[in-house]
């Protein structure tokens, strides 16, 4: 496993199993935006291929902004990794553009799924095949409406008149377009009732079994935990846990500060839950 | 023929000249959300380099034909990767700005390097008068108006059919999410640039052709801008469109009001439009969920 920096967590856990290819590997990274806003602070994680790992947390502890230093576009947003690197299959892919990223099998769903609204379905989904050829890009599409069976007959639809739902396959199955060995999804059950989001990771799931390997953040712990093999918990820019997804979901800790629960795993009160900043020990 | 076709019919010829300027301004808008002011100053520096040209070649069509290509290639190509580039990701007023800036330097260059004297074009064809249902023509004024729908027609397929058109479409609606996508948007704005530039620079020629090479040419460009937001600004139909609704106007007007209105016709035609819809008469509307 790597180390999470000084403040790795107490779980521990198994580390994953690297397959022949290396995967995903953050190390000590640290960003800042606008050059004195410190975002990150010397993270360390992996994702294994053919794994779904997770990236716990709560609002404003990082997590967006790793997976766009990972995807290369940072620098819109007057962001920079300043130092550690990040590298794919044994690649550096810190410092080289997103579309060269995306080439080489990273691609990023955005949080809000950020779909061109003015485009139709298959249009959306043509973008992102757009760096394979013509015929892989049709036989691709045919597979992602095969994962994603609604979308067909809202193929000539205006994506921005789709549900939420709906949007979120659109999303996904853009991603997919451009066949990624690492997929990274930022807040996938964000706004979406229940049921879709079921349906949502449940397609996420099923992307392991095509071994793809899976990045997740989320804010939904017992979610995210539920598909995850592995997770990391950021809290201000920190890695501040990490483990098995089962060992996480049995932490006392996990369980009282992301999933609500008590000792006896019965759902906290509000009022409990409330004061857990003031309580949380590891960032004391 | 009645002077009301007569006139409507000028109307449509004059309009498709600064439809194809106005497709040059939404095109790069449509993809960067840039207004170029400078685009009456490219053509009109494309329609000088076309006329040296011209002179020493003896007015040769297919020379004609690559030299404005070329030089519209060049010219679309070394402002982006020179002005606009190393702008990007600062505000739109900075690169707008900019684009003003280089057309004040156009227009001073092209007086020191050239002369500020109008000039006869001198091309071998396109002279010839021809006269369809009782209004005479320039077989020149035909090709414009053959290359502007031409142009319309290519450009509309492009954006609609071609991958590289959709990825167009998209940089306009997200251009962070098409980086995400594999898509190098720099290299998107620079194929803008590069068509615009054709464009602009096909009717700086074809202007030049018809009337005199001369600075009078950069003024197109100011005349086109309405067209531009009349038919909306990001789209690249709606601005030809716009072109020959603001030339029909113009030269209604001119030839039923007076000589003077002609100028301002065509603005207060954009600001009624726009009073009722703000986004042009083609624009798309922004959806937003709630």
């Amino acid at each position: 496993m790597l180390k999470s920096g000084p403040s790795s967590g107490e779980l521990g856990g198994s580390a994953p199993v690297a397959a022949a290819r290396a995967g995903l590997e953050v190390a000590n990274a640290q960003i800042f935006y606008d050059s004195h806003v410190e975002a990150v602070r010397d993270i360390s994680f992996a994702v294994p291929p053919g794994q779904i790992v997770c990236l716990l947390g709560s609002n404003g502890a990082g997590k967006s902004t790793t997976l766009k230093a990972i995807s290369g576009i940072l620098f819109p947003e007057k962001g920079m990794l300043v130092s550690g690197s990040i590298t794919y299959d044994g690649r550096r892919i810190d410092r080289v553009e997103a579309d060269e990223v995306v080439r080489g099998g990273v691609v990023l769903v955005p949080e809000g799924r950020r779909l061109f609204i003015n485009l139709t379905v298959e249009e959306n989904l043509l973008v992102g095949g757009i760096s394979r050829s013509a015929a892989d890009r049709r036989a691709q599409l045919e597979r992602v409406y095969d994962q994603f069976p609604e979308l067909p007959e809202h193929r000539h639809r205006i994506s921005g008149y789709l549900s939420g739902g709906q949007q979120q396959m659109v999303a996904i199955g853009r991603a997919l377009m451009s066949n990624p060995t690492l997929l990274m999804l930022d807040e996938p059950s964000l706004g979406l009732a229940p049921k879709i989001v079921d349906s949502i990771f449940e397609a996420i799931v099923q992307l392991r079994s095509n071994d793809m390997s899976v990045l997740l953040v989320e804010q939904n712990a017992h979610l995210a935990l539920s598909v995850a093999d592995f997770g990391y918990v950021m809290e201000r820019g920190r890695i501040v846990f990490d483990g098995s997804a089962n060992d996480l979901m049995e932490s006392p800790e996990i369980q009282e500060f992301y999933l609500g629960m008590n000792a006896s795993k019965q759902r906290k009160s509000l009022r409990h839950v409330k004061h857990y900043k003031r309580r949380k020990r590891w960032l004391s | 023929m009645s002077y009301f076709w007569t006139l409507l019919i000028y109307g449509v010829l004059v309009g498709a000249l600064y439809g194809l300027v106005a497709i040059a301004f939404a095109l790069i808008y449509k993809v960067s959300r840039v207004i170029n002011f400078a685009q009456g100053e490219m053509m009109m520096l494309v329609a000088y380099i076309a006329y040296s040209i011209a002179l020493v070649t003896d007015g040769n069509l297919y020379i004609q034909i690559a030299t404005i290509i070329a030089a519209s290639v060049v010219i679309g190509a070394i402002i982006e990767r020179v002005i606009v580039r190393p702008m990007l990701g600062r505000s739109t007023f900075s690169i707008v700005m900019l684009t003003i800036a280089l057309a004040v330097f156009v227009r001073a260059f092209v007086g020191l390097f050239w002369d500020t004297d109008s000039h006869r074009y001198p091309i071998a064809v396109g002279g010839e008068m021809v006269s369809i249902f009782g209004v005479t023509f320039l077989v020149s004024q035909l090709v414009l108006l053959a290359i502007f729908f031409a142009t319309c027609i290519g450009l509309w397929a492009f954006l609609k059919y071609t991958i590289a058109g959709i990825a167009m479409r998209a940089t306009a609606s997200d251009p962070a999410v098409t980086m995400l996508m594999g898509i190098s948007v720099k290299r998107l704005y620079s194929i803008a640039w590069v068509i615009s530039a054709v464009i602009s620079g096909m009717a700086g020629v074809l202007y030049a052709n018809i009337y005199h090479v001369g600075p009078s040419i950069g003024s197109i460009g100011t005349r086109a801008f309405p067209a531009a937001i009349l038919g909306g600004l990001d789209s690249v139909l709606g601005a030809g469109i716009g072109g020959i609704i603001i030339g029909v106007v113009e030269n209604l007007a001119g030839g039923y009001i007076g000589s003077g209105y002609k100028e301002i016709a065509g603005f207060v035609v954009v600001l009624i439009v726009l009073m009722f819809r703000p986004y042009g008469l083609f624009g798309e509307r922004q959806i937003e969920r709630v």
